[in-house]
């Protein structure tokens, strides 16, 4: 079930509170978790009910690994505790490579054999490393006690299941135990307010600029040679798709969680307005970023064994991290080039001033995203050729005419094929849209900084066009993180 | 006792403690209804888009116009893009003996609203052809409600919204999405600017009866590429059969019949190489025949080799626009002889066609932009 479909909104969601705030009332605390973890199975095998049995076999087996890792820790016997976490850590990994990267680590080895179409269950790769932090903090004895119900809930909750935010057992399982059963006014209210400035990012911003980024990715992906704005434009739409579809999702996470008085951390902060990779890294997909700092770079050594090995243990987390995000090359490649950048982020000696710093910044983060989204190699290498203008400037006709000096550097044509929807006007219709998403995204700050009257004004101005994507939209596009 | 002047954040937080004493569920409502009442305000009085749909709104005012000018029995020929650019009301009409009207404009443009904007202009003794596009029987509810037409009537004309289904005065009124409201100030700027419209430049133009002229074959050279790689849609046959636009096709043949107004069914043009499947054909034809419309097949199927397009496969270039018509118009003739009033030859044969088109006043000739030349029509007409 999506968050931004109308049988989530209209049916699942307010089904979901009057009965969890309900029973919390009329029969306590476990009713309203046994409530919440029926809803969020449901809300999960809406889209494939059998990998509800995995999602409830890994939950049972984690809890009852973390149990026992607790209990040989607490008795003060670490080695048997690290063996037995290194083995959940190993089986947790060895499911997720399972479902998500045996056909590609099999296309590795025997290229020529035939793929073994293994189908990826949805949120596999959150749930897989919520409760890798789970067995981490048990062996680290740094988490609440939780029963199998209140972890259950934990680690199914449906605000963060599908597509994170991360969240740490330690700052959730507590509210879960702590927080009133009953509706707050001022939650609700905040909780919604922020669902929905999510929603629109995701309906009325990410999908607008999703269709701008598809012409020209698949036109890439078909060998068509894309002139330089039309590979600009595919590139630059494409940035602020997966950043509004992503930080709209989590919005919309963390405004449902807060509708049940449970506060989640915050996911983006207005990433592109970073002034080097590695503050972009402390904005974009935080929690994602916060893992990967405390469970992979800082046990791989850090930066406390020298520069080289400094260098190595980044480059190795941001692979993983593109590996993360899909078995692809492509995944790979991107969490290479972000490797790389901060390694050289790392070892610059020089400081920019502050819009020089973001813009560079801000260049590196855009064209990592094309191996990022190309449908492959070559369509990468064709989109960065475009935008390096290989196959030529071209503009349409119109353009020319009213500011003939673009006729030295463009040549006029009648329509730009591979841009927005390729009639007359879509060249200022595509500009139009990417001077306000990028607008937003580099002048305004982010929704959680927000004074309530500008959240009030923002509403106000999106809250229309969300309704008119939700209910007359002939097409809802799902989540670009759905199946990461 | 001096206040120490506040610093901004206080200043901030002091107004929103204001905000805070209206409740936060009242301020979150007063959000989303001053997001609707605003919308619906600047959609429906203030933003426009001249350009794109006022030059749709133009095209279809037009068609009406001559309509209703014409006095006694007249051909109709309704479709979407499919209408002007491949049939020639000047080709038809002289062959019929009858006034002719081309009055398709777009596939998008909701058929519905074409139907409650024709049927006023419809009087027994007429005949509707309709070589409705294949997309137009599958387009879904969602989708018509979305067209074109629901701004051009929200905007311009609520006579004919007020008389559509209720779900169209909300499909109406929420018709503009993000792409559209920035288009929609980008257009009126343009317009202000004295913004110079190429399309006429890259596409043709209509005629008076609303044929679609100067989409010639060295125009349509510049689209070639484009025609070669163009994979054309063919929807199934139950997808026909459960259509939105099925229904609504449906019903307009029904209220044909009951006002004496004759409608014939027909296909839309296409790539040769590209039939369409026997049981969609067998649906489309179905969607006529069963409510007792005629139906027009022509021999070729209205098929023709890619060279014979335009810009896509609704859309044959000039040349063949003209033998497409005569080969229509002896087909109406053929189903007609008897059946429609006025004075509907028996049978045409090529020969007729050009020596009828002839005249300067209603001819091919006439209807060419300026400077070009038609081709001479095949002896042999499909």
């Amino acid at each position: 079930m999506l968050f931004h479909s109308q049988p989530f909104i209209l049916g699942f969601l307010p089904v979901c509170l009057a009965g969890c705030f309900l029973l919390g009332q009329a029969a306590g605390r476990v009713a309203a978790h046994a409530w919440l973890l029926a809803a969020s199975l449901f809300f999960y095998g809406w889209w494939n009910p059998p990998f509800v049995l995995l999602l409830l076999g890994s939950i049972a087996a984690n809890f009852t690994l973390a149990e026992h890792i607790l209990r040989l820790a607490a008795a003060a016997r670490h080695a048997a505790a690290r063996r037995w976490l290194a083995l959940g850590v190993a089986a947790n990994l060895a499911v997720l490579a399972w479902f998500k990267y045996a056909d590609f680590l099999l296309h590795i080895a025997a290229p020529r054999a035939p793929p073994l179409g293994i189908f990826l269950p949805l949120a596999i790769s959150f749930f897989t490393f919520q409760q890798i932090m789970f067995l981490v903090d048990s062996a680290r004895q740094d988490r609440a006690a939780a029963g199998p119900l209140t972890y259950a809930t934990f680690v199914a909750f449906f605000p963060h299941l599908i597509a994170g935010p991360i969240v740490r057992p330690k700052d959730i399982i507590p509210q879960l135990q702590h927080r009133a059963l009953a509706p707050n006014r001022d939650n609700l209210a905040a909780g919604t307010m922020v669902f929905l400035l999510g929603l629109a990012k995701k309906l009325v911003l990410a999908d607008t600029f999703g269709g701008f980024a598809d012409t020209g990715f698949n036109a890439a992906a078909t060998g068509a040679h894309l002139t330089l704005f039309e590979a600009w434009y595919a590139v630059l739409a494409y940035s602020l798709q997966i950043y509004f579809d992503f930080s709209g999702y989590s919005d919309m996470a963390i405004g449902l969680a807060r509708m049940l008085n449970v506060r989640f951390p915050l996911n983006f902060a207005s990433p592109y307005q970073a002034r080097n990779i590695a503050e972009f890294w402390r904005r974009w997909h935080i929690t994602l970023g916060a893992f990967l700092r405390d469970y992979v770079y800082i046990p791989l050594g850090g930066s406390r064994c020298g520069a080289v090995r400094r260098s190595a243990n980044l480059m190795a987390t941001m692979l993983m991290c593109g590996l993360w995000h899909g078995a692809a090359w492509r995944f790979v490649i991107w969490g290479g080039l972000h490797g790389l950048y901060l390694v050289a982020c790392t070892q610059c000696r020089f400081t920019l001033r502050r819009a020089a710093a973001q813009a560079l910044t801000l260049l590196a983060v855009v064209v990592a995203w094309v191996p990022f989204r190309a449908a492959s190699g070559t369509a990468a290498v064709g989109m960065l050729a475009g935008m390096a203008g290989a196959n030529g400037i071209a503009l349409p006709q119109m353009i020319v005419h009213a500011l003939p000096w673009l006729g030295w550097i463009a040549t006029p044509v009648e329509v730009l094929p591979y841009l927005g929807d390729a009639r007359t006007l879509s060249f200022p219709e595509v500009s139009a849209c990417l001077m306000l998403g990028w607008g937003i995204v580099l002048l305004l700050p982010h929704v959680h900084t927000l004074s309530e009257r500008a959240r009030a004004r923002a509403l106000a101005s999106s809250f229309a066009f969300s309704m008119q994507a939700m209910f007359f939209a002939p097409h809802v596009a799902p989540f670009l993180y759905f199946r990461f | 006792m001096h206040r120490p002047v506040p610093t901004k954040q206080e200043e901030r937080q002091e107004q929103d403690q204001r905000l805070g004493r209206h409740g936060p569920f009242r301020r979150l409502c007063l959000a989303c209804a001053t997001s609707l009442a605003l919308y619906a305000a600047c959609f429906a009085l203030v933003l426009d888009r001249p350009l794109s749909l006022g030059f749709l709104r133009q095209e279809i005012d037009a068609r009406l116009a001559r309509g209703a000018a014409i006095e006694g029995p007249k051909l109709v020929i309704l479709a979407g893009s499919n209408g002007p650019y491949s049939h020639r009301c000047a080709i038809i009409g002289p062959l019929l003996h009858l006034p002719c009207v081309n009055a398709g404009v777009a596939v998008g443009v909701g058929l519905d609203y074409l139907f409650a904007r024709w049927r006023p202009l419809l009087h027994p003794g007429d005949v509707v052809y309709m070589p409705m596009e294949e997309a137009q029987y599958v387009r879904d509810r969602a989708a018509n409600a979305l067209g074109p037409d629901a701004a051009i009537m929200l905007r311009h004309d609520r006579l004919t919204l007020a008389r559509l289904p209720p779900r169209r005065w909300l499909g109406a009124l929420f018709s503009y999405d993000l792409r559209g409201a920035l288009m929609a100030v980008i257009e009126t700027a343009l317009v202000a600017g004295g913004f110079h419209d190429p399309r006429p430049d890259a596409i043709g133009e209509s005629n008076v009866m609303g044929d679609h002229v100067g989409h010639t074959a060295a125009l349509a050279r510049a689209n070639a590429s484009v025609l070669q790689a163009a994979t054309p849609y063919h929807p199934s046959a139950a997808q026909i059969r459960s259509g939105y636009g099925s229904t609504l096709i449906a019903g307009f043949i029904d209220w044909a019949r009951m006002h004496g107004v004759t409608v014939i069914g027909g296909l839309p043009t296409g790539f040769d190489d590209s039939p369409i499947p026997p049981a969609s054909l067998g649906a489309i034809r179905d969607v006529y025949q069963s409510r007792g419309a005629l139906f027009l097949e022509l021999p070729n199927r209205s098929r023709y080799p890619r060279s014979a397009f335009f810009d896509t496969a609704d859309h044959l270039n000039e040349t063949w626009q003209a033998i497409h018509s005569v080969a229509v118009a002896r087909g109406l003739a053929a189903l007609t002889a008897g059946t429609v009033a006025g004075k509907v030859p028996a049978a045409i044969t090529a020969a007729d066609a050009p020596k009828r088109t002839a005249s300067p006043s209603i001819g091919i000739a006439s209807s060419l932009a300026p400077g070009t030349a038609m081709a001479p029509l095949p002896a042999t007409i499909p």
